[in-house]
Parts: structure tokens; sequence; C-alpha cells
């Protein structure tokens, strides 16, 4: 052992094992995908010794004992998924956080390489603004509460874009109201507000990826919940394209460009539109970086729908040829209007930022009726790759750059005309329909989800270290790999059945927020609904201060 | 007694507790009849009952909200047009009446008793009904419709909605009836729309008909309204239409309860992939949407394991220059083959005694796994041992000649080798003996005469044509090159080098030095020498020097010293000072000034810097600029027949020469048979974590089995430990012809776990991606 190697001490994760306990089945080191754990073996060695009346007695005992051992290396390490543990029979193997690791150090030390992972920010800095805020108007003898559980409510929101009553283009006829030319008004659709995240095919295993869709037609369905799904930029099988649940999805074009060929070119068979066009420009978790596919991840299936070779993919930080916001609305907002005859609402997507109000302000000026969504993607995002520098340090909190985008719509008369979609966090503390009702009182038409939506399928990774390993292509549940011996691991049926069962629990509890409020509709910028028992957050965000 | 109550006298309303205080006053009195001409006065008929239980009787015109609300049984109320909001509000067992229609909320929370209205009721009606099994059923009987939001919430008693005059409602019971309705019976007459997921609508049977039949009688008799009787009564029309009779009843707890919706594995199967035609990626990829277990085996195990016996080399097999497998020569040893063991190396190499056991470094040993442990293995002793081993002359079965010119050991090597694949040979030796530098310059003390004959021996012993004294001309070998079919130039390296320092003619050649020494001649070197060159043959020039009389020997490099470090030793344990970097100036009479202006007093300097093959013989074409000979990789020189091997190309160790000798004698026999030539293929050293030191007892000294220290590196034991600890009993040994076996892991039981790589002492099994 010397001194500089890297050693179990350093690494992020203990292994703790009990060879006494272990009977040697194998399955420990047979489940792990990460090779964190070997089998290997260990010397005993006991001298004995006694003096009596035969003199003084030496005896010496020595065998070789099969563990189970921690691998120790700055590639393959334990990242505490807990595999192992869950499938040892004797309770003889369990993994423990180090608390005093200093990993990242020594990596960076040895590798010269930055350090990368997947999931989201594990800094803890501030404490989430989301849970300082309360739903504190209740109805009482004010007005009537509903019942939540039995009163019927709309939940619909709107994405696309929404002209404003002056501008609106109507006539009488024969005493009713007609629009005067059809194609005056912009296409909109109404979605629940809770839109599933763009997640790429080639981040997630197809597996993965078909479950999320399945869940979403289910829900929509069966439930009667409109909730849609954007696809992410890793291309879109054709068969999805041309199948009438082609309706559900929200195509995305990033700066990458992937897959957009298939798209085109199934364009003539398709039976339905998309629900709406996302022009991806930056994401939460890695701002001003762009998408990040390893090469180990990229597979055949991923190659052929994206159109590229084996490779690390690399998506550019920008659109190469948007050089200004006005520049994107003519160019990218026309194109993708135009691909789909100007009946599919087309939004954008950036993640949060100082100058996201800017940015905003100047879409609201959209000349032509074509800006159909303002998405804007919080620090707390989460994702398949990125490196640890973007997702620990860089970007903004949510809740207060939404607010800001709300507010200066407001000011200008013109809120709910270009919807804005919150995402970044939401739902990370384990309830989805808080937040999302917050950010609605706060201003958002709607939110996006991503990580959540793998934590209910079966993701073990959490923001304290846990896992994150989707950037390695060796998830051990199958939702971000591309191993097939992994994906396999993924139960279809069980995942898209959590999804359908935590957006059905989550409807209930948004309706047991909007009940007491008494809401049958969504309270967007309802914000006289919130208290906050912090003080700056709630000066900040203006919303009443309690204590 | 009846009293007449006007609640309007002299225009001054009455309020409804003076309203109250006088019903009550006058029940007390004995009154049971009441005829109240109202003016909205609440509660009306509500929660009063006489002392001796006889029937309380109310006749009321224009009552406010909650008429009979709280009604007592025995309560009979009759209100002439209709009632506002509430009417029969939580009515225990009162009896309603009215005449008009009623408010919202009528009969909310009714839970005995009768409510009758001849027209319609508002919203919410009927809601949170409940029936009490102690007292009788509540019943709200309705001539026209409801408003939307009816009996939310009801849990129990009977609503009957008889829909005349609204059979062009869209819904009698106005949108979303029977929202959280748990319990009683609704019966509708009309249409229904929008009713909640909490019921059931279902078709009257004839107990339902039977209870209409009878009530609608009643009902219609306290409103007289008996000429609907009959309409109210067509119940055996055939269809269905806006004038249908139906029953609502809400869902059981377990009906409720019930999954009614299909599940997600038949959505996928009978909805998506019925849609999409399988799978969206089914034209891309097959899967077969099982759910695998975390431990698999078969092809969906992550890894499997692979017994890769000798796939590896040994580091002692790996660091000799010949590849001489050591660990095979152990293993024979342990099962007991000890000639075939000392027969082994013989393959390798004709000097295992004298190379091997004698003048080699033996980087095998150096390198041995054992060394980090304890002691490397006895390398030198197992050679040594070879050294009697006798073979048996071969016959000569090919028809192909090959000359060799020069007999050390690469000369040597390719003849042992060529012979014994049955090619004939002939050896053209300069000096008057074999055997090259072992023979002319190694120094007795590193290499005992009588092993070095012994092996030079065995050698002659195979017959092949030698002819010594024999001085290579130009002549000769274009006579040579022409009269075989195949020509080695294995004349190893015989000119020594001398550096033109000012000075250099005083220098004494090193290698002159030790082949004079070998043959008996002293020099007279004086008591201080120094010698220039540290490499291994400086080491043998001091080590001579110092057996000539020297008193005092300094060795000088510009670099680091080359010689091995057993060499080094033997030198600086006789006295040598070895100094570098030291860049020589001069040669003086009085000895070597240094370029940094120190000076080394020497009475003799002797150069031994290395040596340089001579190819005075050779046309220059097969010479580049430096006189160096050019070959391919196969060494291989401008005419293909022609080979250069050993010190002739490159210096190196003599077992570098046997083993180019070896390799040569391989491609010399491809060369013959048209076949392509090969490159020396190194094995890849087996990684020294897959030996696994824990089994072993650390030896202090040298132990009599050498074989039984040996770790076997990459090379089976057949210890059977692996077969023995797989969890999944996957291993299987199998027995193959001449005492060869092999271990196979059943994939079909396997979950590759890797105990068995993990476990094994060798290093033999093998984890690998199960791709």
């Amino acid at each position: 052992m010397n001194i500089n190697s890297i050693s179990k001490d350093d690494l992020p994760w203990i292994v703790e094992y009990d060879s006494e306990k272990c009977m040697l089945c194998g399955h420990c080191v047979a489940a792990c995908s990460f090779n964190a754990i070997k089998v290997d073996v260990q010397k005993r060695k006991k001298v004995r010794a006694i003096s009596n009346e035969e003199g003084f007695q030496i005896d010496e005992d020595q065998k070789a004992i099969p563990v189970i051992k921690q691998v120790i290396d700055a590639n393959n390490f334990c990242r505490g998924c807990g595999i192992c543990k869950k499938v040892c029979p004797n309770g003889a193997i369990n993994v423990r956080r180090n608390q005093t690791e200093i990993f990242g150090t020594r990596y960076r030390a040895k590798t010269a390489q930055s350090v990368k992972r997947g999931g989201r920010s594990n800094l803890h800095t501030e404490g989430r603004t989301l849970d300082k805020i309360k739903v504190g108007r209740i109805s009482q003898m004010t007005d009537p509460s509903l019942d939540a559980l039995r009163h019927t409510f709309d939940l619909r929101t709107t994405l696309g874009r929404v002209v404003s009553a002056n501008n609106l283009d109507f006539k009488v006829v024969d005493g009713e109201l007609q629009e005067n030319k059809k194609e005056s008004l912009p296409a909109n659709n109404s979605i629940y507000p809770i839109m599933i995240s763009d997640m790429s095919i080639g981040a997630l295993s197809p597996r993965m990826w078909e479950s999320i869709a399945i869940a979403v037609a289910y829900l929509n369905e069966v439930k009667g919940i409109p909730i849609r799904m954007a696809t992410g930029e890793g291309g879109i099988p054709d068969k999805l394209l041309r199948s009438k649940y082609l309706k559900y999805m929200i195509l995305q074009i990033a700066s990458g460009h992937f897959g957009w060929n298939r798209i085109i070119n199934s364009m003539p068979y398709m039976q339905e539109d998309p629900a709406g066009i996302i022009i991806k420009i930056g994401q939460g978790a890695k701002p001003g970086d762009g998408g990040l596919l390893m090469a180990e991840k990229n597979v055949k299936l991923i190659q052929e729908i994206r159109g590229v070779p084996k490779a690390d993919l690399l998506s550019p930080p920008n659109h190469q040829g948007l050089y200004s916001i006005e520049e994107s609305v003519q160019k990218m907002f026309l194109s993708m209007n135009c691909a789909f005859k100007f009946n599919v609402p087309v939004a954008i997507k950036v993640a949060a930022s100082a100058t996201s109000v800017s940015v905003y302000n100047n879409l609201l000026r959209d000349p032509y009726n074509i800006v159909g969504g303002f998405f804007i993607d919080g620090i707390a995002g989460g994702t398949g790759a990125a490196h640890e520098i973007s997702l620990n340090h860089t970007g903004h909190p949510i809740v207060s750059k939404l607010r800001d985008c709300y507010l200066a719509a407001v000011h200008q008369g013109k809120q709910g005309q270009i919807p804005i979609f919150a995402g970044g966090g939401i739902g990370m503390n384990g309830n989805l329909a808080a937040d999302t009702f917050k950010m609605i009182c706060l201003g958002a038409s709607g939110v996006f989800i991503g990580k959540l939506i793998l934590q209910i399928a079966g993701c073990v990774g959490n923001d304290f270290g846990k896992c994150n390993g989707c950037n390695t292509g060796k998830c051990p549940i199958g939702i971000t790999t591309q191993n097939p011996k992994l994906m396999q691991r993924l139960d279809v049926d069980r995942v898209a059945e959590n999804i359908v069962n935590y957006i059905c629990a989550t409807d209930i509890e948004l309706k047991k927020l909007l009940a007491p409020v008494g809401n049958s509709t969504l309270p967007i910028g309802r914000s006289d609904a919130l208290v906050c028992v912090d003080k700056n957050v709630a000066e900040r965000l203006n919303i009443q201060y309690v204590c | 007694m009846k009293k007449y109550i006007n609640t309007i006298e002299n225009d001054k309303r009455t309020s409804t507790q003076n309203l109250m205080q006088e019903i009550w006053d006058a029940i007390d009195n004995g009154c049971t009849e009441f005829e109240i001409n109202a003016c909205g006065q609440h509660n009306i008929g509500g929660s009063v009952w006489s002392k001796d239980g006889s029937p309380l009787n109310f006749y009321i015109k224009n009552p406010g909200q909650r008429v009979g609300s709280m009604g007592a049984k025995g309560t009979n109320i009759y209100v002439e047009g209709s009632a506002p909001a509430d009417t029969g509000w939580l009515n225990s067992g009162a009896k309603i009446v009215v005449n008009g229609d009623c408010g919202d909320t009528t009969g909310h929370c009714a839970a005995s008793g009768k409510i009758y209205v001849a027209g319609n009721v508002g919203t919410r009606s009927g809601a949170l009904m409940k029936k009490d099994p102690k007292f009788e059923t509540p019943e709200l009987w309705v001539l026209k419709s409801t408003g939307s939001f009816s009996f939310e919430f009801m849990g129990g008693g009977v609503a009957v909605i008889c829909g005349i005059d609204c059979e062009d409602m869209p819904s009698v019971l106005g949108d979303r009836a029977c929202v959280g309705m748990v319990g009683g019976i609704v019966y509708v007459r009309g249409n229904i729309k929008n009713l909640s997921d909490d019921v059931f609508l279902l078709d009257l049977d004839e107990h339902d008909i039977d209870f209409l039949k009878t009530g609608l009688k009643t009902f219609l008799s306290e409103i007289n309204k008996e000429e609907y009787y009959e309409k109210l009564c067509a119940f055996n029309q055939s269809g269905e239409d806006n004038t249908t009779w139906h029953k609502i009843v809400a869902k059981t707890y377990e009906e409720r309860k019930k999954q009614t919706n299909i599940s997600l594995k038949t959505f996928r199967i009978n909805k998506w992939f019925e849609e999409i035609g399988g799978s969206i990626f089914s034209d891309l990829t097959y899967d077969d949407f099982e759910s695998y277990d975390l431990v698999q085996t078969g092809v969906s195990r992550l890894r499997k394991p692979k017994w890769k016996n000798y796939a590896y080399s040994a580091p002692c097999e790996y660091n000799c220059p010949i590849k001489i497998p050591t660990q095979k020569r152990f293993s024979l040893l342990r099962a007991g083959k000890i000639k075939e063991a000392l027969e082994l190396v013989l393959e390798y190499s004709p000097f295992p005694a004298s190379v091997c056991g004698q003048v080699c470094p033996n980087l095998c040993l150096n390198n041995c796994s054992r060394a980090s442990f304890d002691e490397p293995l006895d390398v030198k002793m197992l050679g040594s041992l070879s050294k009697d081993i006798q073979i048996k002359p071969f016959e000569i079965t090919k028809n192909k000649k090959i000359a060799i010119i020069g007999s050390g050991v690469a000369g040597i090597s390719t003849a042992w080798q060529l012979t014994k694949k049955g090619y004939e040979t002939e050896i053209f030796e300069q000096d008057d003996k074999i055997g090259g530098k072992l023979s002319q310059v190694i120094p007795e003390e590193r290499l005992s005469k009588e092993i070095l004959e012994t092996e030079l021996e065995r050698f002659k012993n195979l017959g092949i044509t030698i002819h010594t004294s024999v001085k290579i001309t130009n002549e000769l070998y274009k006579k040579i090159e022409q009269d075989f079919d195949a020509v080695v130039l294995a004349i190893g390296a015989h000119g020594a080098v001398v550096i033109p320092f000012e000075g250099y003619e005083r220098l004494i050649k090193g290698l002159n030095f030790l082949k004079d020494a070998k043959k008996g001649k002293k020099y007279n070197l004086g008591e201080k020498v120094v010698v220039i060159g540290a490499g291994n043959a400086a080491m043998d020039v001091i080590t001579e020097a110092y057996k000539q009389g020297a008193k005092e020997v300094t060795a000088i490099d510009i670099r680091e010293p080359s010689a091995f470090e057993k060499e080094l030793n033997t030198a600086k344990n006789l006295g040598a000072k070895i100094i570098y970097p030291c860049f020589t100036q001069k040669i003086t009479e009085e000895g070597v000034l240094l370029k940094d202006g120190k000076f080394l007093e020497a009475d003799s300097v002797i150069i031994s810097v290395g040596d340089r093959p001579v190819f005075d013989f050779l046309n220059k074409t097969y010479l580049d600029e430096k006189s160096n000979i050019k070959i391919n990789e196969f060494m291989q020189t401008e005419n293909p027949k022609v080979f250069a091997i050993g010190d002739a190309h490159r210096s190196g160790l003599f077992t570098n020469a046997i083993a180019d000798g070896k390799h040569c004698a391989e491609n010399i026999i491809k060369f013959l048979n048209n076949e392509p030539l090969h490159e020396l293929k190194e094995k890849d050293v087996i990684p020294e974590h897959r030996i696994k030191s824990e089994y072993y007892e650390c030896y202090n000294s040298n132990c009599d089995n050498e074989q039984n220290r040996c770790m076997s590196c990459g090379y089976c034991r057949d210890c059977g430990l692996c077969k023995q600890s797989c969890p999944q009993n996957a291993i299987t040994r199998f027995e193959k012809e001449n005492g060869k076996f092999e271990y196979v892991s059943d994939p079909e039981k396997c979950i590759g776990c890797g105990i068995c790589a993990g476990l094994c002492p060798c290093g033999i099994w093998e984890m690998e991606e199960n791709k």
C-alpha cells in the first residue's frame, strides 16, 4: 500500500462485509453492475503459545478464507446503489456513505479528468424555497371549499400562444359568435399541468423510455389525465411517429438535431400531430452545456436512430446559427411552426438564468403569435450525464426566476399569453403535488419533471451521493443503460404502473390543495393562496410573510 | 283542537322564535292541529312532539327554509304551494307533503320519515340521506326532477324521481348526480346524464316494481295527482326511452375497491402494441419484455467465467527471452515426472546448465511471483539439473541444408532446433573450438568448464558437421550462399569498440583482454586500473584485472551502469569503484583525464564499452551506412535465404541469442516450405493480482520441494477449488486424452459471480463481460 494510492477510505461509499454471515452464494458480485466488489482470498494466521508440563508449546494455524472485497479503483468504485444488499440472503453485506471522503479530490489528482456523473446537484447550500411556502389561504366561512375527492375539477392548462381578448378576430353570424378567419388563432392544446420532461432515448434505455410512453398513453386513455411527454432529443422510432400516440408527445429539437431526419421522413405518414414542439436551448442541470452521451451508451440502436457512429456524443452548447432572441424567434419558431402547418404549439426551453426575464420579455413581444410556451429549468434539474462542476455550481434556482418572469408579464398585462412552464427539482422532496401547486400559484402554467419519474420507476439514486452513475451506462436498475442485461431488470409494466399510480396520487393531492383554496380550476398566478415562513423569500416573491 | 296562526299582524311579521313559542305553547295546551299562514319563518313543523304521542298536523302556506327540519315521528306537514331550501333537513320521522316545488337541498340528511314533493327539487337534494336500521327508512318522492349534484354522498334511504313533464330534459337528475353515494336507492324515470362513477344504473326487478306500485299510490294520493298513476306504472314497456324507469344503487365497498381499470400489461399488449405493431423499437431491436431477476444465469448474466489455462505466461516465462515455461517444469515435478521436467527445457535451449544455471542473470527469477512474497524459486538449480540429460541423435529427414556461420549460442541454438526437425546443418567456426563467447570470453569463475563442455558435447552428439578454424572470406561466403538452401549469420560481436579519445592507442580492448585471459595469457596491468564502461562485460574485465594483480580498479561510465546487480556487486566486493557520469577527455601515460578536469590515475586503461560484429566477408549491399546488417522483422537480410541473428544484429544476453536461434530456425523451416514467416509473439504476462499468494506459507530459507513453492502462475494446478466452491455447482472437470484435463462452467447454472476467478490460486478463471 502506497500512501499516494487511492485507498478504501477515500471512496465515497464503504462496503461493509461480514464474512461470518456470508455463505458465498455469489449473488452480490453477480448482481453488482459497477464491478465495485470482487471475490478474493484473505489470509488468516494465528500463532498461539502455552507453557505447560510438556514445555513451551507453539501452535500455528494458517488458512486462506474466501471473502467479498470492495474494489479500490478510481473508475470502478462503489456508488452505494445497494443492489448487493438487496440480493444478499443473509444480510452479510451493506453499503455506508463515507462521511469523510474526498474522492473528488483524489479522482482529479489521479486522472486529470473532471468528475462526471448523473443526477441532480448534490450540494445543499440553501434549503428548498418551496418547502418554506405553505398553502395558507383556506376557504372557511368566506367562500365554500370543495370536496377534493368527490367534486369535479378541471386541472387542464394551456400549451400554446394565447391571444389577448382585444386581438381576437370574431364576428357575429346569425346571433352567434364566430371566428372571422380560422387560421387567425395560434395553435394551443389543453393539457395536464405536469409534463414529463425531455429525457432522450440514449440517456434512457429503450425499455424505460417506452414505459414512460405507455404510462402517458394509459393516463390519457384510461385515466383521462391529459398528461404529455416531452421526447428529448435522441431520435424517435418511426413506429411511434406513425402511430396515433404521437399526439401525447412533445417533440424536441436541441442543438444536436439528432433524429430529425427520421421525424421529417415520417411526416407524410403521421396520423396525428404531436402535442407540441420544444426548442431546447439549455437545461438546468448543466446550463450553458450541451447534451452528453458517453460512448458506453451509444449502442447500435442509438447510432441508428441518431445517425451517428460510436463515439462520445457531445451536443454543442448552443444552436449553431442562432445568435439572438429575435433571430431564434424568426428562424426556429417559424421553421417549427411551418413544419406542422401552424397546428402545433412551439415552445422554447432554457436554463434559468440571471437573464431569463429579458428573454421572456423579448418573447412576449412576439409579433407573429408563434411563441407557444416558455420553459425554464432551474439549478436542481437532473441529468443523465454532466460534469459535476456544472451540476453543483452552475445555474439558477427556479422559484424566484419563475416569479420574476410571471410578474414581468403581469407588468405588461400579458400574463398567460405565453404560458410559463417551470422545472428543476420539482417534486424532489417526494411531493410533486405540493411543488406543482405552489409553482402554479406563483405563476407557472405547469411544471415539468424528469428525475422524479426515474425515481418513481425504481431509480435508487438520490441527491446525497447515492448512485448517480447514470453516465456510466451501468445503471443497476436498467433505467439509464443501454446494456441489454441490465435493461432486462426493468419491468416495463411495473414501471408504467408506478408512474400511472404516482400521477393519479398526485392528481388527488392536487385536488386536496385546490379544494380548500376553493378553486376547481388551476389557480395560475394566485399567489394570495400562498404564505411563506421565511421573510426574505416572502419579500422576494411578493407573497405574505407568516410566522 | 286546531290552531290558526297568522304570522303578520298589524303589518308586523312574527319572528321565527315567537312563532315557535306560540306553537310550543299550543302543543303544551293539547293542540295537535296547526294552520299557519307563514311569512318565511324557518323550521316550521320541525322538532315538535306531543306529550301523549298523538300526531301533530301542520298546514302551512308560504313557509321559510327548512320546513319540517328535524321533523319527529308523528308530525305531518302539508305545504300549500312551494317551499324554499332545505325542506325536510335532517328529517327524523315526519311526513312532509309539498304541493309545489322545493328549493335546494331538499331532504338533506334525511334519516327517516317521508317527503312528498309535487314538483321539482333543487340542487343537492337528497344529499347525505341515511338509513338507521332502528328507524323507518327515509323516503323522498319527487314528481318532476332534481337540480344538479343530487344525492351527493347519499348513505341510505329511498328516493323516487318521477320525471313527469321532464321527458325533454337531458337529465332529470341534473348534472353529476350521486357523487360519493355509498348507500340507498334512487329510482328515476326519464333521461339521466353524467352520473358519478360511484354508482350502478340498473333495470328494475319485480320487488322494485311492487315497491313503486304501492308507493306511487300513496305519493300521488298525498299530492292529489292520482291521474299520473297509470303513466308512472308503465313498467313493462319494451326498449328504453325517456320514460323508462331505472334504479341507481351505490357500489358496495368491495365493488368500489375493485380495480376497475385494465392492467398496464393488458394495455401494453392490447392497445399499445396493437396500435403500433409491437414495441416502438421492435424494428430496431429485439426485446421479450420479460423482467429478469437481479441474479441471472445463461445469456442474461452480466459476466461469465472462462477457464483460460496457459492463456497467459507466468512471469518467469514472460521475462525469459527464450520463453522457457518454468511453471510447466515445476508442474511436471509436482506430478513426479522428473525426467519430463528436466527434458522440457531442452526444447527451448541447448544450454540449461551453462546459461540458465551459470551465466544468465535469470530475469525469470527476478520476476518470480514468489520474489515479492518470500524468495524466488531456484531456477538456476533447476537449469543445472538438466546438464546430464541426454537426447537421442536425430535423423535427417529433410533434403534441405542450412549453413550456420558462427558457433556461439545463437548458431548452436539454430542448429539444435533445425536438426531436431530433421534438417541438415553445417557449422562454420572461425575459432578452433565451438561455443563462441561462452568458450572464449566468460571467465571460469562464472562458467564452469566442466558444465560447458558437457553441454557442448551433448550438442556435438547430434552429429552435425562442424568446421572449426575456418576464416570466412568473401569467396567462401559466396560459395556457402550458393551451396546451401539457407544461411544463418550467427557471427557474434567480435570487434571490440574503441572510442577515439586523445591517447586511445594506450587503451587495452576489454574483449581481447578476456579472450587472452581465458587462453591463459596474462597482462602486466600495474596496480591501478581504470576500466571505461560499466556493463556486464566490464564487470568481467574488473574481476579478471584483480585476478591478474590489480589493486585498485575503477570503472567509469557516461550513464548508470548497465551491468546487472549481481555482476556489479561481485566487482564492488573485490574493491572496485564505479563512478558515473564521467566523460573521458584523454588518456595519458598517468591515467584518464575527465572532461570535468578530474584526473584518474591509472597504470592501465581498459575499454569495455561493447563489441560489434565484423561483416568483412559480406557484400556492402547487406549493410547499412553504419556497416550494420540490414534485416527485417524476421531477421531476414537483403537475400531472403540469409538470416542474421544474435549479437550479429544487436548485442544482448546469451538468452536473447538462444531465443533468436530458436525463432530463426522456425522461420527458416517456414521459408524452406514457402510459408509466410512469423514475428515472435509474446503472450501477455498474467496480472500479478490474479496470483493468490494468500494460500502459501512463507518460507525463510530454500525448501527441499521447490515445486511446491511454485505458485503455478496462469497454469492450472488442478486443485479443484473452483469446482468445490462454485455456489451453483456449475463447474465440471473433464478428463482429456494423454492426461490432459479441462474445467468447464455450465452457462445454464453459472450466475457469473466470479467466485471461481476470485479463489483460483493460479489465476486461470477469467471473468468476461457477457456480451
